[in-house]
């Protein structure tokens, strides 16, 4: 055997070892239930509660952002982003949040939005606003 | 039913592109097909005709486009009136179609090349392109072979046909849609260069798979290594300056605040370009040595692979919720899947088939032959790149359990950054090393210890050099942990190194020096990412709010900070003001004056922000960065307050507010009250305001208006006191109202000091435009330098002026015009015009509010020299000037801002942008020596 041969193979058995620990870097997409028991930083994936209170006041302080959402499982928590209030947030399809539960809320330091896309809206723009379709 | 005549549609450039579409798709076909039976001739009319339908598309989509043909869906999806000329290519390859075509179109020019050369490898090479063709042809088909199953997406489609809507029976629709116009985020110059670069570098690499497929099928596994290396490099340099555009577009355009983020797209842009590298160096060890041949094959051909799978990745929408870049899913799964098995089955098929006929040298390499150092480097690029790709093929990985398992629940790398710094740190301690070190070796190393001596000299001379240096660079950046300490070491390692190998043994020579300055590039990138990465510090944190809420770096979270208008605030070493804002069509751009404390320097950071057409939400922040040498300042705008985003809420907001009408006099004080309730005693403190109207104005001036040609503005000049010993602060106020054509604007006037807002209200067009009906006019003739009384006014005549100035007259070359200069009750000056234009004669009326006096020249006597002024007075008594007070107006007048220093940030891009220019000077010896 090549030497070439053994350094690749300990290269291929390095990169099992490290993916195998990389592991602990993976999650699910959680619950609240979940994060509420182990209190870990997890992401949860849910739908915004447009009919709940969303604050915003960023003459008071332009870190915070709270809102409400219902996760996958329906349970409904209060969320509080460390950040400003993204764009478009209020047409978000689906919330991914990264953070972790401290008591009946749940502090997210991340957050993604799913947007539908507004150019891929199958709507026809009119050029008047007086005529419609 | 019965069929409709639309009008005003375009359907011959659509029937043009259709049958363009078809006619490259078959003689894509047919040119491949030809290349691989060696018909040489018939393959390359094949492919000239096949150049010709892809370009004849290409001009007509960019026709329909410039010419806004809404009646294609493709057009109407991408284009709109207001964009500009100059961002039709950027819409071009904003969709998916567009962007194959790119693809499609770079294959052609690369293929022509190799047409024209008319070597022995146009066969096997053009032949691969032209499968490769009609692969992304099929995409743009659109045709239904099933009912429910379509091949492509065409481009040239009328939006009639792509969509169902009641607007359709209407045979005049076109009058009525318009265009949804680009993506306001993609408008910008970046969007102009970045996908062409890339998109080329992406199409150059299948070439390299060409030549080894040509390789492969000609049982010529030795020939193809030299031909093939120039295009190795060349592919390799572009695509590596594509993927640090799309860096720099994040960094400088966007608010990712950074310019690599390990997303899912990002990465897989990545990982065939580390390939290919490592094939470039196999390719070299191959062609001096005899050495991997095999392992060149293999990762030529696996670079185009992963470039199929990362389109197939980045545009099946399998990516998900994983990635920023949203591209939006098309059904073309299914045929990218396709694609992607075709490149992958049939060359690795050949090449399992051959691999045992592929020679390699009987004898080991050398442990101290430069062949097999630089193959470890291979090997850790490819490990790299491995471990990228199994971590980013995650959603795939997912996809595939739960095609199996529907009730499987896919997972997700909750911070992916750490995720692949922590492996990736060691590969580019190890690559920095070794490329370090490997230069100095020698291919079919025979006698190494001969040369043991001078190597040990320069190699410990460059680990000394390497050492100071990052003792003095320690000074400058923090490396907080161990791991970054020893990668910065490598480093500046690989740098020292490459430079005294440059003077040693290439004499400092440019044109042989490819792999110096690439190598050291890479040196000087690592040290770049550590100081602009890991010093990359965050100025605008306010650590002083809802402290307690999580454990861990809270500081580091809090990164916005909130700026009143012209309220100093100190963050860091600075005095940060937000000055004023200007808007311009639908760009509204804020002024931050940034001051050292120390008075060293001031400057201005300019972040803007684009609205939507309507104004009812912000589409695009773009952050302004301040460039020095060592580092940068970056900023930009993270939120603003909902008046300022939503022209509704504005609007709401303005309608809740509780003006009360005063009616003013010149010069009398007119007073107004405030009542503020007190919360904790349940009491309230009246104050009490005067108003004082000093003028009207006629050429009135306020921030967000812009005068435009055919406008009538009026102005109030205010004045407002507070009515109190203690303060004697004056602010003065002036509200506008605008007639522009049939519509009528308010530009009110925020006071924030005392939460007051003042407009004008409509009622007041009244009486600043008297009918003229109501007035009687009398005729007076004035001599210069008379003077008369009328109605109780005097009016003094100074004289004539030749080239008059009013807001409302713009002279023009023919015109014939005279003022005349007159003071009013030895006050007001006044100067009515006669003019001439076109053989008619006008005047243009001055008007003193403050007495209510009209003045027109209607007459000039040459012969005698006078004026012949008409003069009426007012009919209306008193003379009172509506204005509307609300004493409730909060002020909106504040930004939430993020600023950001990343210093050394320049190393990066001097260090990776001298990466892919090595690899581009590599290229250059190559090319001399063909001739």
């Amino acid at each position: 055997m090549k030497k070439i041969h053994i350094i690749a193979i300990l290269m291929i058995l390095g990169a099992i070892v490290l993916l195998t620990n990389a592991a602990g870097d993976m999650s699910t997409y959680a619950n609240f239930k979940d994060a509420e028991k182990n209190g870990l930083r997890v992401k949860v994936a849910g739908t915004l509660s447009k009919d709940k209170e969303m604050e915003y006041k960023p003459e008071v302080d332009p870190n915070y952002f709270s809102f409400y959402i219902k996760d996958a499982e329906g349970e409904e928590r209060k969320v509080v982003l460390l950040g400003a209030k993204p764009q478009d947030f209020e047409l978000s399809e689906q919330i991914v949040l990264t953070g972790s539960m401290k008591g009946d809320t749940f502090i997210a330091t991340e957050m993604l939005l799913k947007c539908p896309s507004k150019y891929k809206d199958e709507e026809i723009y009119i050029r008047t606003e007086e005529r419609e379709i | 039913m019965e069929e409709i005549q639309y009008l005003g549609e375009h359907l011959l450039p659509g029937q043009i592109g259709r049958l363009a579409i078809v006619l490259g798709f078959v003689s894509a076909i047919f040119s491949a097909i030809s290349y691989f039976s060696q018909w040489k001739n018939l393959a390359r009319w094949g492919f000239g005709i096949h150049s010709a339908s892809i370009l004849t598309v290409i001009v007509t989509i960019f026709f329909i486009m410039i010419m806004r043909y809404y009646e294609y869906q493709y057009v109407w999806a991408h284009v709109s009136d207001e964009l500009p000329l100059r961002y039709i290519a950027s819409a071009f390859w904003e969709g998916q179609e567009g962007s194959f075509l790119l693809w499609m179109f770079w294959n052609i020019v690369l293929a022509a090349i190799i047409v024209f050369q008319k070597g022995r490898w146009e066969a096997p090479v053009v032949g691969t392109v032209m499968v490769v063709q009609f692969l992304i042809n099929s995409m743009l088909l659109g045709i239904y072979i099933t009912p429910d199953f379509k091949l492509g997406s065409n481009p040239l489609l009328l939006l009639r046909d792509t969509m169902e809507a009641p607007i359709f029976n209407n045979a005049d629709y076109l009058a009525l849609i318009k265009g949804n116009g680009l993506n306001p985020l993609l408008q910008n110059y970046w969007m102009t260069i970045h996908p062409p670069t890339l998109f080329l570098g992406f199409s150059s690499t299948v070439i390299p798979f060409g030549f080894a497929i040509g390789g492969l099928i000609m049982k010529e596994h030795k020939d193809w290594l030299k031909p093939v290396l120039p295009w190795a490099l060349f592919s390799g340099s572009i695509l590596g300056i594509g993927i640090l555009m799309g860096g720099a577009w994040a960094y400088e355009a966007l608010t990712f605040g950074g310019y690599w983020a390990w997303d899912p797209v990002e990465n897989m842009s990545l990982v065939p370009w580390l390939i290919l590298v490592a094939g470039i160096h196999t390719n070299l060890i191959a062609k001096s040595t005899g050495y991997s041949i095999k392992s060149t094959y293999f990762l030529y051909l696996l670079t185009f692979v992963l470039i199929v799978y990362s389109t197939f990745l980045t545009r099946s929408g399998i990516l998900g919720e994983t990635s920023v870049h949203a591209f939006t899913e098309m059904g073309l799964e299914g045929q990218l899947l396709l694609f992607l098995a075709l490149v992958t089955i049939i060359p690795f098929f050949i090449f399992f088939k051959n691999y045992k006929k592929i020679d390699a040298p009987e004898k080991e390499e050398a442990s101290y032959s430069r062949e097999f150092w630089m193959f470890i480097g291979s090997l850790v690029l490819i490990f790299s790149a491995a471990l990228i790709t199994v971590s980013t093929s995650l959603p795939v990985y997912n996809k595939i359990r739960q095609f199996f398992n529907p009730a499987f629940i896919g997972e997700v790398i909750t911070d992916p950054i750490p995720h692949y710094n922590k492996y990736q740190i060691w590969i580019a301690i190890f690559i920095s090393i070794l490329s370090g070190i490997g230069l100095f070796l020698r291919y079919k190393e025979k006698d190494f210890s001969s040369r043991i001596k001078i190597l040990g000299q320069w190699i410990g001379f460059s680990l000394v050099t390497a050492i100071v240096i990052s003792f003095l660079t320690g000074l400058w950046i923090e490396t907080f942990f161990w791991q970054y300490t020893l990668l910065l070491f490598a480093g500046i390692f690989a740098l020292t190194t490459n430079l005294f190998y440059w003077g040693w043994a290439l004499k400092f020579r440019i044109k042989t020096a490819g792999s110096v300055v690439s190598h050291s590039g890479f040196g000087l990138m690592i040290i770049g990412i550590i100081a602009s990465g890991l010093n990359q510090q965050i100025i605008t944190s306010n650590s002083f709010l809802m402290e307690g809420l999580i454990e861990g770096d809270e500081k580091a979270l809090r990164n916005n900070v909130l700026l009143f208008k012209d309220t100093p605030i100190r963050i860091k070493d600075f005095e940060v003001t937000y000055t004023h804002d200007t808007l311009d069509t639908y760009t509204r751009t804020y002024f931050i004056d940034f001051k050292k404390i120390n008075g060293e320097e001031e400057f201005t950071l300019s972040p803007n922000i684009l609205y939507e057409k309507d104004f009812s939400k912000i589409a695009a922040y773009n952050p302004s960065t301040r460039r020095y040498l060592d580092r940068d300042i970056f900023s930009s705008i993270t939120a603003l307050p909902q008046v300022e985003m939503d022209f509704n809420a504005k609007k709401e907001k303005e309608d809740e507010l509780n003006y009360k009408p005063y009616a003013l006099k010149f010069l009398e004080p007119t007073s107004f009250r405030d009542t503020v309730y007190l919360d904790d005693l349940d009491s309230s403190q009246i104050r009490t305001y005067t108003v004082l109207l000093k003028g009207v104005d006629r050429n009135p001036s306020h921030p967000d208006y812009h005068f435009e040609e055919g406008d009538i503005p009026i102005g109030l000049d205010l004045e407002i006191k507070k009515e109190s010993e203690d303060s004697d602060k004056v602010y003065s106020a002036k509200p506008l109202i605008v007639i522009r054509g049939q519509l009528l604007y308010g530009y009110p006037v925020q006071i924030n000091d005392i939460n007051t807002k003042i407009k004008l209200p409509e009622s007041i067009l009244d009486l600043v435009f008297e009918g003229e009906d109501l007035l009687s006019y009398k005729e007076l003739e004035l001599m210069p330098g008379q003077k008369v009384e009328f109605l109780g006014h005097s009016i003094d005549f100074k004289g004539f002026d030749k080239s008059p100035q009013h807001p409302y007259y713009k002279s023009e070359s023919e015109d014939v015009a005279a003022a005349a200069n007159l003071v009013i009750d030895n006050n007001f000056n006044v100067a009515p015009i006669f003019l001439i234009r076109n053989g008619q004669s006008f005047n243009i009326k001055e008007q003193v509010d403050q007495i209510g006096l009209h003045l027109r020249l209607v007459k000039i006597d040459p012969e005698k020299g006078s004026a012949i002024l008409s003069v009426a007075k007012s009919a209306m008594p008193n003379r009172v000037y509506p204005v509307e007070i609300a004493t409730d107006s909060l002020r909106y007048d504040y930004i939430v801002l993020e600023a950001k220093v990343f210093p050394g940030i320049n190393l990066f891009w001097l260090g990776s942008t001298m990466m892919m220019l090595g690899l581009g000077l590599g290229l250059w010896p190559k090319l001399k020596s063909r001739k």
